[in-house]
């Protein structure tokens, strides 16, 4: 047996439980702190740098960030985002709002259709976008099948369409992600205290009354997550795009994220590139930072 | 023809049978409060009598109309939440007038109405809040005044004080009292809470397993409880119930309960007719804790006071009263003494039985035994 008196023991092992959880946790802190704000440090500074193929550590102030902003393709990536972000944003919640009323009228099969409407979410953008590709494509999905079927004149080619291709994108998104925010308008609709709802009838409010004036209104909280959440999605959306259009036809589906990608692995310009990730990197942090502040913010109140 | 009248109304729900033929009437500024465990059925009669439930089988008639299939916001009711049910995103003004606005009344008028409930709640400084500022006395208000507000025929109450602190729910009891009195409306209130159903109720209707125990005023519930679950629900400390046997002395029954190493002989003054027949049989007899007292307290005048010699168990004070017990039958039992009596565990103490005011139960039925209905206590089982 050991010699040591019981209290230098248990000191030693106060101390142990003491480090042990540091100990633990330090090394995914050190990797997150070097792979993640580390790389963002060295991006920050490749877009003020005069850094083309290869990073070059020569300071040219805003050089790089005045290209981006002269930059064509730069300004289709803003619009097209600016389109696809609205549609998308908006059409999911529309469309979730929906799903989840109608859902939430105690109908039999509402575990299965939950499920069913939930799945999209459970694949990869890149399944998603190869999937709705081949769907879209007029020569393979349903404007051939169409025409197999025997009407001729059928025809929808928005997919090959320059001006309507970034639409084709928003509607496989929003096939992706209607389902999720369905989800969390259900659970926020479950969450309504049914007595306000008798109360609402003895008032003799008609059903859709009661949606627009008591149960929409209290859902508030519901709509800023999932305006936060479809919004930093809509910024980061870029294998979607690589998969369904690759950013074409031309420039047509460029996004700030195929922009980025294009100009850093292609076209050899990493200061731009770099440019556009950081100014990417800023407003979804201005999304992100007030939301998880309020979010967090809230229990003490 | 009584104002609200349930006539036979059962409740299935799939197999459950939650209601079993309720027949409950009342008439024009009645306060009917429905009383009873968790899970007797007194929320779904309210809510049936509302509307948000449907009626499985029999008859509800308001003012004579059959109000069975009729929609909640036609029925001419107003009904007050257990949670209050007042609308987040509303001002209190809004949530007041929300049901005037739904009827289409006009803005002007609907303000009227507002200001006028909010004067009668003192309520008026708090129009412009929302719910979630509000206290939840404040609450309480607002969601009376969203009742009171559309003056309907029939005014329901679930359970609205269950979210009140102690303090609180004494008064607000006291208002919704004084409310009663003062615009002579027509109540159904549900609570478990028996005191509230004693001090609010002008007729009480108790219920268990969705059956009707017994509907009658407070006195006659308290006074002449039905079988032995009423006698048990009503009142706090609840009735003394004490095992004891039916015996026949010099032609006339007695009941006889086993006091420690004595027997106790309590002369039968009520129900003595049905009494002759249950000579030499088990009863439980049941005696309110003020129905058993010191000798010095008792009222000596009517003549039915019976003393006896009992040893005192333990001596609970509340300041108001002085709560005895002692044995009997087997069983611990309670008695109302003026406080200040002086006694201590351990003596033995003179206890004075009240007789004229002991109810008899057959303990296989839980029923009561009882005379043919007498006038007096008349107002005991009205069944339609």
């Amino acid at each position: 047996m050991s010699n040591a008196s019981p209290d230098r023991d248990g000191g030693a092992r106060e101390r142990l439980q003491r480090w042990l959880p540091k100990l633990v946790l330090s090394p995914s802190c050190v990797l997150v702190l070097f792979f993640v704000y580390g790389f963002i440090a060295w991006t920050s500074y490749i877009s003020f740098s005069d850094s083309g193929m290869m990073p070059d550590y020569t300071w040219v102030g805003l050089h790089q960030w005045s290209r981006l902003w002269t930059s064509w393709t730069w300004g289709i990536a803003l619009h097209n985002i600016w389109v696809f972000g609205l549609l998308y944003i908006v059409s999911c919640i529309v469309l979730g709002l929906v799903l989840a009323i109608l859902l939430d009228q105690r109908i039999r099969a509402e575990g299965v259709l939950r499920t069913i409407y939930l799945y999209p979410m459970a694949l990869s953008f890149i399944v998603t976008g190869t999937a709705w590709q081949w769907f879209l494509n007029p020569g393979l999905g349903l404007e051939k099948t169409m025409h197999d079927l025997g009407w001729q004149s059928f025809s929808f080619n928005w997919l090959i369409d320059s001006n309507m291709a970034i639409y084709t994108v928003v509607i496989a998104a929003v096939w992706q992600a209607t389902g999720f925010v369905m989800a969390m308008f259900l659970a926020g609709l479950r969450g309504i205290d049914g007595e306000m709802i008798k109360a609402a009838q003895i008032d003799g409010a008609p059903a859709w009354k009661i949606y627009a004036r008591i149960i929409i209104p209290q859902l508030r909280p519901v709509f800023m997550s999932a305006v936060v959440v479809l919004a930093h999605l809509a910024i980061k959306s870029f294998d979607l795009i690589v998969a369904m259009t690759g950013g074409g036809p031309g420039n047509a589906t460029a996004v700030p994220a195929t922009f980025m990608y294009s100009y850093a692995f292609s076209r050899n310009e990493m200061g731009i590139a770099a440019a556009s990730a950081v100014f990417m990197l800023a407003v979804i942090a201005a999304l992100i930072i007030p939301y998880l502040y309020s979010e967090l913010r809230e229990p003490r109140s | 023809m009584s104002f609200l009248h349930i006539n036979n109304v059962h409740k299935r729900f799939g197999e459950t049978h939650v209601l079993k033929g309720i027949d409950i009437s009342i008439e024009q500024g009645d306060f009917l409060v429905l009383v009873g465990p968790s899970g007797c059925g007194k929320s779904t009669l309210l809510n049936m009598i509302a509307g948000l439930d449907s009626i499985s089988e029999g008859e509800l008639l308001l003012d004579g109309r059959c109000i069975n299939d009729v929609h909640p916001s036609r029925r001419d009711i107003a009904m007050v939440f257990q949670s209050y049910a007042l609308y987040p995103s509303m001002t209190v003004a809004g949530n007041i007038g929300f049901g005037l606005e739904m009827r289409k009344v006009p803005r002007k008028e609907r303000r009227e109405a507002v200001d006028r409930v909010a004067k009668l709640l003192q309520i008026e400084n708090l129009l412009d809040r929302k719910p979630g500022q509000l206290s939840g006395g404040q609450r309480q208000r607002v969601a009376m005044g969203r009742a009171l507000v559309r003056d309907p025929q029939l005014f329901l109450f679930d359970e609205p004080l269950s979210n009140l602190d102690a303090k609180l729910r004494v008064d607000m009891r006291t208002e919704i009292k004084q409310l009663h009195q003062r615009l002579g409306t027509t109540i159904v209130y549900v609570t478990h809470d028996q005191i509230e159903a004693m001090t609010l109720a002008s007729r009480i209707a108790v219920m268990r397993g969705g059956e009707l125990q017994q509907l009658g005023t407070p006195q006659a519930v308290y006074d002449d409880p039905n079988n032995l679950f009423v006698a048990g629900f009503m009142g706090s400390p609840s009735m003394n119930l004490i095992e004891a046997r039916i015996v026949e002395r010099d032609g006339v029954p007695v009941a006889q309960a086993i006091a420690g190493d004595t027997t106790l002989t309590l002369p039968i003054v009520r129900d003595r007719q049905a009494l002759r027949d249950w000579c030499d049989r088990d009863v439980i007899i049941g005696l309110r804790p003020e129905a058993i007292t010191d000798p010095a307290s008792a009222n000596h005048r009517e003549g039915n006071i019976h003393e006896a010699e009992l040893p005192v168990e333990l001596v609970e004070p509340t300041g108001a009263d002085l709560y005895v017990v002692t044995s009997l039958g087997g069983a611990h039992i309670n008695a109302r003494m003026r406080p200040g009596t002086p006694l201590r565990p351990g003596e033995r103490a003179r206890f004075a039985f009240d007789v004229s005011r002991m109810v008899v139960f057959d303990p296989e039925t839980e029923g009561r035994i009882r005379d043919e209905r007498t006038a007096d206590v008349g107002d005991v089982l009205e069944t339609a």
